[in-house]
């Protein structure tokens, strides 16, 4: 792809990633306001063994908003 | 339509794990869930695979929705992946039967201390029934000491699953 010379490469954000990482940044918002930051931690920590979501590969970090999606279903109803 | 003709759900105790008379990796949980006085620390993550987690919202009707469901747990290998995977709901177990003999349970998990029990159910899994036995030791766990929020660890035990 030829790059406009007025920014760089490194500032370009493809249409995809976008949209995740907004998606990703709104469940961690809810996560936050629901008083439900240590679970997320717990199971990250304790099951995917890592301390940040970014670590983790495009489609493991699928399942893991998955049962954050969850977490959020089953505390905050 | 649901049918069965032999349920039991008993409270064994967890005297009955002390005494040596449960699964040895579901009695490994408790030991370890007992020695971190319900607190969540590194001890869990062995577990983990095994354990399904729910929260605290219960109901008299039914047990607290579920968000998690380990890699090798049973309700995973009785209920399924797709099940498993499914997140654009509340995650509850299949069968409302199922769902209403259980709640008492883990209320007293919640309210008073490990449930430990045996249960022998009929189900009728999307059409093909099944009898069933399982061991399950229920355990709140809070996250942190100073933590508001406690979740329940369901450890179940597939004893027999015999297609009828």
């Amino acid at each position: 792809m030829q790059m406009s010379p007025y920014f760089s490469s490194a500032d370009y954000i493809h249409e995809h990633v976008q949209p995740e990482d907004k998606s990703l940044a709104d469940l961690k918002r809810e996560v936050d306001k629901h008083n439900l930051s240590e679970m997320w931690d717990m199971i990250l920590t304790l099951d995917y063994e890592v301390n940040n979501v970014r670590e983790l590969s495009r489609e493991t970090r699928e399942e893991f908003c998955g049962i954050v999606s969850l977490l959020l279903k089953a505390f905050s109803k | 339509m649901l049918t069965r003709n032999r349920t039991v759900f008993t409270q064994l105790g967890t005297d009955a794990i002390e005494k040596g008379l449960a699964d040895p990796q579901l009695s490994a949980f408790y030991d370890s869930m007992m020695s971190s006085s319900g607190l969540v620390s590194e001890k869990l993550r062995e577990h983990m695979p095994y354990l399904s987690l729910c929260s605290d919202k219960i109901t008299p009707l039914a047990p607290p929705p579920i968000f998690y469901v380990g890699r090798r747990a049973s309700q995973r290998i009785l209920f399924g992946e797709e099940w498993a995977m499914q997140h654009d709901e509340e995650l509850r177990t299949p069968d409302p039967e199922l769902e209403q003999a259980s709640a008492e349970a883990y209320r007293y998990a919640l309210e008073e201390q490990p449930y430990y029990g045996y249960a022998r159910t009929r189900l009728n899994l999307g059409g093909k029934v099944v009898d069933i036995a399982f061991e399950r030791l229920i355990v709140a766990l809070r996250p942190t000491p100073t933590s508001e929020r406690r979740f329940c660890a369901y450890f179940g035990v597939i004893q027999d699953l015999q297609q009828l």
